[in-house]
């Protein structure tokens, strides 16, 4: 700590503050136009200049000027106000004054600073800018007559987007921001710029002209998409969720959002919602009451096990315990499940075995405390944004070296001195076989690893391990392979990342355990900045195994559960927010088992393709409008609240299952809070949490860790037949499941499904950009538009899975790569 | 300089020699001289030899020849044509061409000067590497004595002592910046030669590097070798293509001879450097623009602190020269601190080269030691005002610096008396102006360029000039109000405090010295409407004084658009309807008798 004065008070600060950290710790206010915490500072705006008695002569910044023992400070003397105030003049005079129209009216700096600081005239006078607004894409408005040029846009972009779509142009008072070569912008559409945008420069096109800033309450929430548990708040105006709102303290992320979180919540007041239950008459699906699908429903779950469930882990883990007791205790059947059994194998069996516990050993925050990250798949950056965000910031601010394993190239790869080893579809247990072998060999495992369960079994099977053969199946060299494993043994600190989810059936148990062996070998985890990081595809999908909502104890799994449904042993099928049809592997096997059920309820926001083939269809709520707990891919245990209120006759899937309990003849719980008491009290890691002291923060659920070194099972090959093109499966950043094409943002970006593929197959099949073709595998075919770019390697092709409209399903049946054809 | 016994044939190939043609003298004397079997002919060898700038580049293309029996003759404006004619008589004959001789002024310009830091400019072949280690230049003999004799903190506290200071502009002691950058923690440390000359009239950094390439190599050695810095970059705007083609092969010799990489000539010093092209950026000869340059980012200026010494490129401490310092290094070694330290003031030690354009005689580049009167460098080195006018001002320190008056002109060269006669050193650069220049046209000059250079970050430059631009435009347009002044004023003083980086803080400069030293110009636009110096278009209403005019009628050839009525032996006369006031007439009077 450092003594300093400022404005004759004597203050403390810590030695490594700015004069302007300082003011603001000892509650004195200084203003800032271009500052902003999460920046490196920058210092152009003059907004902030204070004087200095030990630097006489000059105005010195605030924001970028550090303390020093016994420095004197004056933030408020005539000249410094002049100075301000002049500052204030000069950008007023080009600045447009079209306050009336602009949406940042009552939330703009610059509005707010010219009020505090009553310039009410200027001495000068100047044109107007005359730019052209940028209205080339949906969802960013950039008007450059109003930019102050403070720069945070680009600064943001670069430094924790990692994207860098923009920059300042030209010089002098033509300078401008802009993206290269004065194109419009066309970027990931995350947003970030806008939310730190003083002015009205840049802008949410769905949000323009749609409420007053101060007309909107915010109300903070939890996204309801991914596993990184981002924390947004949801700005309401008639009980409708109209924009999310920016608040630079809120989660981990300091507000940072993804293109989904900001733009994706459209789904929440969307016109297609479901709004009053429907039972099919007649064939045909129509409008009911709750009393009657409910009586309906609850006489069909009398079945003992030849009733099943299948429930999206984007329920509340209040509901997916109420839904479970419903299912065991007044249904009487074990044969529940979610994202089709597989998705969550790498956690409830890989990381049980290897871990003891089936949670991540790592947090989202030791991504930037870790001196290497290896990264299996670059596909983090689109599943999981905001995580790549910290990666991003990780390497370039605290020199963290990355490494990634991948059957592509992404936007990790281009993160600086990342090293990307791409290898070939379906090789990355082979891969991390022979890594954990290389570590043996070269002596780089920790002492600590001989005296971990299953070391002796473990070193047997290396042993077997052929690097050579490693090298056949993966395509990456051995010089490479010895030096990612001494690379990583040597790094005081790692940290292994990797997505899992439904697209993912490559990452499986034993993917885990291969992952996890490379850990344990060198003791890199149960510390910090070390460990393996499961990232999770849905918002509470780590709360769904907590829960223990999937298959244990002899019940069926999720594709269990379907076979079941299609040989006549599951007769009713309780279907809670999933879009199997879809979602799942293999349409054909999914159809079947559908049809061929007797009994199929949905609960649903929409009338998805699964729904429409429902029964009874059920219409609940959206994480916008009810209350509970999600867990985050890191175990974070975060509290919601509702934002609006619920469509009359929309019932949350807790009031749903509470009271279809009662109607089975139990007792119902009344409230999540209630629940929250029995998982407080039972579920391992949230023993002593409390839903009040979660209402104002959240708490990490502890994991603990018993290591063991697991031999991984060995898989069927998974390389792709020759003369054919490897198909991988995955997320496309715009999107997470298939709700997110109920949300109009996401949509107006990346609108349907694509068949991306390298500029050497194109050439090969004679294919150009947007070309309509044909992708024929074993199980069918399907139509997509060709993208053709540099990421993909030759022979591997991609087509994400979140599209309805062009289900990747029909032509993958679950395999990890799956071979195809394709012809325009 | 090679054997006395020889003959050689020095031509001037700066980037000024070799626009007047120089390639083509060079072609023809070597032409000549292979054709007349020269050295058969009077047995001796006879070297023609390219050579760096002498700093008269007006008076290009220069040629020495220097014979035993002659000694050193120089020749200026030499065409190829007459190359025969000389090889003929004078090396041949053994007689001068008088006539062709240059006339005293160059004498003149050079017998008040003190060549050091250029040297071997003019003298030997800026791309031998034997010329730079021959006797007269003694090159890479300081940094071989730096490393077999010196400790880092010695050639540091030797460079200390010799009192040298920055001679980029703001003359911060030298080896007090090498120190800091030393005493940075970590064992990765850059070095940057600032090369990026931006300042209007100021191309001493060029002359230097075209003419003397290897001896920025060796300064820059010698500064690496006391900080511990084992990479140096060197700044160069691209506009210099000379320079960079002179320096990078100086580089390539350096690095084939061993004088650059690893272990340099067995003396167990390491250092590798290389050239980043600037792409012409103004505000890129800021420090820490210039940084960000180099990263490949745009080139704005950086918050300081943290300094670059600790905190530079990529990160890392980081020592940044200009070019004209580092070559001042080497002389300080050979010759000693004390040496040094004998040459000028109190304040300023060693020489100062200024680069003098416009009005005055003799144009160029003048190394002359600090202490000097200005009057002396203007007057006696280049031979005051042209065309007979009277001397109003020279501006010294370019778009940073200010105007100095008639009345300071006793003012010495030395950064402090320079700054209290409201100018500065800056880079060098000294633009003379006569009566027929206005202060407030020329305060517009340079503020355009600074406003145009603004890199547009910080709201009191990128914004601030323009309107203090806007306001000097109003007033030479006539549309002054006696409010203006304070605003420039007031305005001015306000960007100076609260710009960001130098470019703001002192591009308000030749505003403000204008204001103070010719403030009745200023009146006459603004209450007037009056041109003064009859300069600025729209306040130009003038006629033939009938008491000046000598009936020369110059002013008629003059007059592009037969404005002038003019008979042999009569008085001119202006026929204001046709006037388009292009002022070519007022150029042409030699007599000031446009008024």
């Amino acid at each position: 700590m450092v003594n300093l004065t400022i404005d004759d008070k004597q203050v403390t600060a810590p030695k490594d503050a700015t004069i302007y950290d300082a003011a603001r710790i000892n509650g004195i206010k200084i203003p800032i136009l271009c500052h902003d915490k999460k920046l490196k500072p920058f210092g152009a705006c003059r907004m902030c200049l204070v004087e200095v008695e030990q630097m006489k002569g000059r105005q010195i910044p605030a924001c970028t000027t550090p303390v020093t023992d016994g420095m004197i400070i004056r933030t408020d003397t005539p000249d410094i106000i002049k100075a301000r105030k002049l500052v204030l003049e000069l950008l007023l005079l080009n600045h447009p004054l079209d306050c009336p129209v602009c949406d940042k009216g009552g939330d703009c700096d610059l509005q707010n600073l010219t009020y505090e600081y009553k310039v009410d005239s200027n001495r000068f006078v100047d044109s107007k800018f005359q730019h052209v607004i940028d209205y080339n894409n949906p969802l960013i408005e950039r008007d450059m007559n109003r930019c102050v040029l403070c720069g945070k846009c680009v600064r943001i972009c670069d430094e924790i987007v990692g994207f860098g779509a923009l920059t300042f142009i030209d010089r002098g008072i033509e300078t401008k921001i802009g993206c290269e070569f004065e194109k419009g912008l066309d970027c990931e559409f995350c947003g970030s710029c806008i939310s730190v945008c003083p002015v009205g420069s840049l802008l949410a096109r769905p949000f323009k002209f749609k409420s007053r800033f101060w007309a909107l309450t915010n109300n903070k929430s939890v996204c309801g998409y991914c596993g990184t548990g981002c924390n947004v708040t949801l700005g309401v105006k008639d009980n409708k969720v109209l924009t999310t709102v920016y608040d630079e303290n809120q989660g981990f992320h300091k507000g940072q959002l993804c293109v989904r979180g900001r733009f994706g919540y459209q789904f929440i007041n969307s016109a297609k919602r479901l709004t009053t239950p429907l039972v099919k008459k007649n064939g045909a699906l129509t409008e009911s009451t709750w009393d009657e699908a409910l009586e309906i429903v609850a006489g069909r779950l009398k079945g003992g096990s030849a009733v099943a469930a299948l429930a999206t882990p984007r329920l509340t883990n209040e509901e997916l315990v109420l839904f479970k007791k419903l299912l065991v205790e007044n249904v009487g059947t074990k044969n529940y499940d979610h994202s089709a059994g597989y998705a969550h194998s790498a956690l409830t069996e890989g990381f049980v075995r290897s871990f003891g516990s089936a949670a991540s050993s790592a947090s989202i925050l030791d991504v930037q405390k870790t001196d290497l990250l290896l990264v299996i798949k670059t596909d983090t950056y689109e599943t999981h944004p905001v995580v790549g965000f910290e990666m991003n910031m990780a390497v370039k601010n605290k020199g963290v070296k990355l490494s990634i394993l991948s059957d592509k190239r992404g936007k990790l790869s281009k993160l600086p001195h990342a090293q990307t080893l791409v290898h070939r579809p379906g090789s990355e247990i082979v891969l991390l076989n022979a890594i954990a072998r290389t570590l043996i060999d070269e002596k780089l495992v920790a002492d600590s690893a001989a005296s971990v369960a299953g070391y002796a079994e473990l070193e047997k099977a290396l042993s077997g391990v052929s690097i050579e053969a490693a090298v056949t199946a993966s395509g990456i060299s051995a010089a490479d392979i010895k030096n990612l494993a001494s690379e990583y043994a040597s790094a005081a600190k790692a940290l292994i990342v990797f997505p899992v989810g439904q697209a993912y059936t490559g990452h499986t148990a034993a993917l885990a355990s291969a992952a996890a062996n490379i850990a344990i070998l060198t003791g890199k985890y149960g510390k910090e900045g070390c460990g393996v990081l499961c990232l999770s595809e849905k918002n509470n999908s780590q709360g769904a195994i907590d829960m223990g909502f999937y298959a244990q104890d002899g019940g069926l799994n999720g594709l269990q559960i379907l076979d079941a449904c299609a040989d006549g042993s599951v007769k009713t099928l309780f279907v809670a927010g999933e879009n199997p049809l879809v979602s799942y592997p293999d349409r054909a096997r999914v159809k079947a088992a559908l049809d061929a059920v007797e009994f199929l309820v949905v609960s649903e926001l929409f009338l998805t393709e699964t729904a429409a083939m429902a029964d009874v269809v059920l219409p609940v709520c959206s994480f916008a409008e009810k209350e509970g707990t999600f867990t985050s891919s890191d175990r974070r245990v975060q509290y919601i609240t509702p934002a609006i209120r619920k469509g009359a006759r929309i019932k949350s899937d807790f009031e749903l299952f509470s009271n279809l309990i009662t109607r089975l003849g139990g007792q119902g719980t009344s409230t999540p809070e209630a629940l929250f008491g029995e998982i407080s009290s039972t579920v391992s890691g949230y023993q002593g949490m409390s839903y009040q002291a979660l209402q104002i923060e959240s708490a990490f659920a502890p994991v603990v860790i018993t290591p063991a070194l697991v031999v991984p099972l060995p898989e069927s090959p998974r390389a792709s037949e020759a003369g054919k093109l490897a198909l991988v499966t995955g997320s496309v950043l715009y999107h997470s499941g298939t709700l997110s094409q109920y949300g109009e943002g996401p949509m107006h970006v990346c609108p349907e499904a694509y068949i991306e593929m390298s500029r050497t197959d194109a050439a090969a099949h004679k294919i150009a950009e947007n070309d309509m073709v044909t992708v024929t595998s074993a199980t069918g075919n399907i139509k997509l538009k060709a993208k053709v770019t540099p990421r993909m390697p030759a022979g591997v092709v991609f087509v994400p899975y979140n599209f309805s409209s062009a289900p990747v399903n029909t032509i993958w049946n679950g395999a990890a790569v799956t071979s195809v054809t394709v012809t325009k | 300089m090679g054997d006395k016994s020889d003959i050689q044939i020095l031509i001037c190939q700066g980037t000024g020699g070799i626009s007047a043609g120089a390639k083509g003298v060079e072609a023809e004397f070597t032409r000549v001289i292979a054709e007349q079997g020269l050295s058969a002919t009077i047995g001796k060898r006879c070297d023609v030899i390219k050579t760096g700038c002498r700093g008269l580049c007006a008076n290009d293309v220069l040629v020495d020849i220097i014979t035993p029996d002659q000694g050193r003759v120089t020749y200026d404006f030499v065409l190829p044509e007459e190359v025969e004619k000389i090889v003929k008589e004078h090396i041949i004959g053994s007689a001068t061409l008088d006539k062709r001789k240059a006339k005293p002024y160059y004498n003149t310009f050079l017998e008040r000067q003190m060549r050091v830091v250029m040297g071997n400019c003019g003298e030997i072949d800026p791309d031998s590497l034997d010329a730079y280690l021959s006797d007269y230049s003694k090159g890479f003999q300081a940094i071989e004595k730096c490393v077999k004799t010196m400790k880092q903190d010695e050639v540091i506290e030797e460079v200390k002592k010799s009192g040298l200071r920055g001679r980029g502009g703001g003359g911060f002691p030298t080896g007090m910046k090498w120190s800091f950058c030393k005493a940075s923690a970590g064992h990765h440390k850059y070095l940057i030669c600032n090369a990026d000359e931006g300042d209007p009239g100021a191309f001493m950094d060029r002359s230097i590097l075209e003419g003397d390439p290897y001896c920025i190599i060796e300064g820059m050695q010698i500064a690496g070798y006391a900080i511990g810095a084992t990479y140096g970059y060197v700044y160069v705007r691209a506009e210099y293509p000379l320079a960079v083609q002179r320096l990078q092969h100086a580089i390539d010799v350096c690095y084939e001879k061993g004088y650059l990489g690893k272990n340099i000539k067995g003396w167990g010093l390491d250092f590798d450097m290389r050239i980043k092209m600037g792409a012409g950026a103004f505000v890129c000869g800021e420090e820490t623009a210039l940084m960000a340059s180099i990263e490949g980012e745009r080139g704005m200026s950086r918050p300081r602190p943290p300094f670059p010494a600790v905190k530079g490129l990529w990160g890392y401490p980081t020592n940044i020269n200009n070019v004209e310092t580092f070559a001042n290094v080497r002389h300080i070694i050979n010759n000693g601190s004390g040496w040094y330290a004998s040459l000028g003031t109190e304040t300023t030690k060693g020489t100062k080269i200024f680069a003098v354009t416009g009005k005055v005689k003799h144009t160029g580049l003048v190394e002359v030691p600090a202490g000097m009167k200005v009057r002396e460098v203007l007057f006696d080195v280049c031979g005051g005002i042209v065309n007979n006018r009277k001397f109003k001002a020279v501006q010294a320190g370019g778009p940073s610096g200010g105007c100095i008056p008639e009345e300071l002109l006793d003012t010495l060269v030395d950064y402090n008396a320079l700054i209290q006669a409201g100018a500065m050193m800056g880079s060098g650069g000294l633009v003379v102006m006569d009566e027929t220049t206005c202060m407030v046209d020329v305060a517009k000059f340079f503020l355009t360029f600074t406003r145009t250079e603004s890199c547009g970050k910080c709201v009191p430059c990128r914004i601030g000039l323009k309107v203090m631009l806007d306001i000097l435009t109003k007033i030479t347009e006539g549309r002054g109000e006696p409010s203006d002044i304070d605003a420039l004023l007031d305005l001015g003083a306000a960007i100076k405090k609260a710009s960001l980086c130098g470019l703001g803080q002192t591009a308000p400069n030749p505003v403000l010295s204008t204001i103070n030293y010719f403030l009745p110009e200023y009146e006459a636009h603004i209450n007037d409407k009056r041109c003064p110096s009859n300069c600025c278009k729209d306040l130009l209403l003038w006629e033939v004084s009938n008491e000046k005019c000598v009936k020369c009628g110059a002013c008629k050839k003059a007059c592009p658009v037969n404005a002038i009525v003019w008979e042999k032996g009569q008085l001119a006369y202006l026929d204001q309807e046709k006037c388009t006031k292009c002022k070519s007439c007022y150029d042409a009077c030699r007599f000031m008798a446009l008024v």
